[in-house]
């Protein structure tokens, strides 16, 4: 553990819960928080867009129904970042994951465009399948070293983790998270409303930053 | 810890001067002085400072301090021989600082110069194998862990070469008018920040040579181990003129180029790792 993210600083024990701040996981914590208070204190921007052909322009303007609802679901998906960045349970990091890619769908569902809402329900589907492969390597973490934490798993006591639940792991968080890297489906992360289109890929990449870490241990 | 962030900055913002010089000279340019970008980051600082009526105000404004801040930290767990995998983490999240910065002035040129940022991301991001690759052979992640193995088993430029090129191609696809620029590609005008102007621009400037110092020092200090200042400050000219030279002769590539000879040396670079992986640990 002290060898990747640095030596834990506060280590916070529910039971076998645990909760961590290493300079790795407040360094992720802290970028979740500010860009979540980003999201609650800025107003969406108006998306310009130039008539093709001519002079003309538009400006996208959205209502204050889809606003708060964007915004809450922004807010929630910063605080299941916020979750994943500091939990010492391999469970409750995928759990974490699995709520941040529901988040996610929900940022962007909710704006008025056909397009979008398609691009969102593909990610959607993408993101239920992946909580297959996302739940059984926490599975397969349990029977196979009979411990969810990260920092018994760090300790080299246990046996090694399978090679398979790390990649069950990583394609689980792949799924989850490629919301803002989803290329083929750009409506997603062009999608006016910057505050919370941000938190989305501000959240999928926070998670692909932690499980690097967590496949490291064990 | 104040004066070494300035002077990190300064010393930056002329490497890229000097990027821009060199760039310019085999273009058989004249090209501008070589300190062109700290007098650029002065005079932005008192040029007039708006927020367009178009941009999420607060976004707008805290991005600026946000890119700041993050390369400040870097800077910082650099200097004190922290862990590489947070200079990393920090490095692909200045990607989502660009979206932002993108996104946030609602410009159609910010907002495209923004996509394509998280669309180089996706191909950035498995490049990290390279930093997994580093820790099989040194089994830690911590600078300071990493260069005292290197002054007992000798730099990791020649143990680990492969990983070497994946990293150049890291700092590559940061540099400016490089084959990889598609973030503020021409047709985008300045693309990301095509809307960032005056102080808002000279944050942007501040973080840009942060940026450059911390990602060739990390290069230096993983790569070829402790050295002495002078040596590193060579160092870090003679990465910045070979950088320069494969910025001058390769056109900027397509993002769809762009992004396909990151995966494929991302496919290459996943190989190298699933060899050392079996070879390095028993």
């Amino acid at each position: 553990m002290g060898s990747l993210g640095g030596i834990p600083l506060y280590v916070l024990e529910f039971g076998d819960e645990l909760v961590y701040f290493s300079p790795y996981t407040i360094t992720l914590f802290l970028l979740a928080l500010t860009f979540t208070l980003l999201a609650i204190v800025s107003r969406p921007e108006r998306q310009v867009d130039v008539a093709f052909g001519g002079d003309a322009y538009t400006t996208k303007i959205i209502s204050v129904d889809e606003m708060r609802f964007r915004r809450f679901m922004a807010i929630a998906c910063g605080l299941a970042s916020m979750g994943a960045m500091v939990t010492g349970d391999v469970f409750n990091f995928t759990l974490f994951t699995a709520m941040v890619g529901i988040t996610n769908v929900g940022i962007v569902a909710a704006v008025k465009s056909p397009h979008v809402q398609d691009a969102a329900y593909q990610y959607g589907l993408v993101a239920l399948s992946a909580t297959v492969p996302l739940f059984g390597a926490a599975a397969l973490y349990a029977a196979a070293t009979g411990s969810l934490s990260m920092i018994e798993l760090a300790k080299g006591t246990l046996p090694a983790v399978p090679l398979v639940a790390k990649a069950l792991l990583v394609i689980g968080v792949v799924g989850e998270g490629m919301a803002p890297f989803y290329a083929a489906k750009a409506e997603m992360f062009r999608a006016p409303g910057a505050p919370y289109v941000i938190m989305c890929s501000l959240s999928s990449l926070l998670i692909f930053l932690r499980v690097a870490e967590v496949v490291m241990i064990g | 810890m104040i004066a070494e962030l300035v002077l990190a900055m300064l010393f930056g913002l002329l490497l890229l001067g000097i990027h821009r010089k060199v760039i310019a000279r085999i273009q058989r340019r004249p090209g501008p002085p070589v300190w062109q970008e700290i007098l650029h980051a002065a005079k932005f600082s008192f040029k007039t400072t708006w927020v367009p009526a178009t941009a999420s105000g607060a976004l707008f404004a805290g991005i600026v301090l946000v890119a700041v801040g993050i390369w400040t930290a870097a800077f910082f767990v650099m200097m004190t021989g922290g862990s590489l995998l947070i200079i990393f983490g920090i490095y692909m999240l200045h990607k989502i600082v660009e979206h932002a910065f993108g996104l946030s002035s609602g410009s159609p040129y910010g907002k495209f110069g923004g996509v394509r940022s998280v669309i180089s991301a996706a191909s950035e991001i498995p490049l990290f194998v390279s930093v997994a690759v580093i820790g099989l052979f040194t089994g830690s992640l911590e600078l300071t862990e990493i260069t005292a193995w290197e002054a007992v088993h000798g730099p990791l430029f020649f143990t680990a070469f492969p990983a070497v090129v994946a990293m150049y191609l890291v700092l590559l696809s940061k540099m400016p008018f490089g084959p990889f620029s598609i973030v503020e590609s021409k047709e985008l005008v300045s693309g990301y920040k095509t809307e960032h102007f005056g102080a808002w621009r000279a944050g942007l400037e501040v973080c840009n040579g942060l940026k450059t110092t911390v990602l060739l020092a990390t290069f230096l200090l993983v790569f070829a181990g402790q050295l002495p200042v002078l040596w590193m400050v060579i160092g870090m000219i003679l990465l910045t003129v070979s950088l320069s030279f494969a910025c001058a002769v390769t056109p900027m590539l397509s993002p769809f180029d762009s992004v396909t000879i990151q995966s494929l040396v991302t496919a290459l670079m996943l190989v190298y790792a699933g060899i050392v992986f079996t070879g390095v640990l028993p």
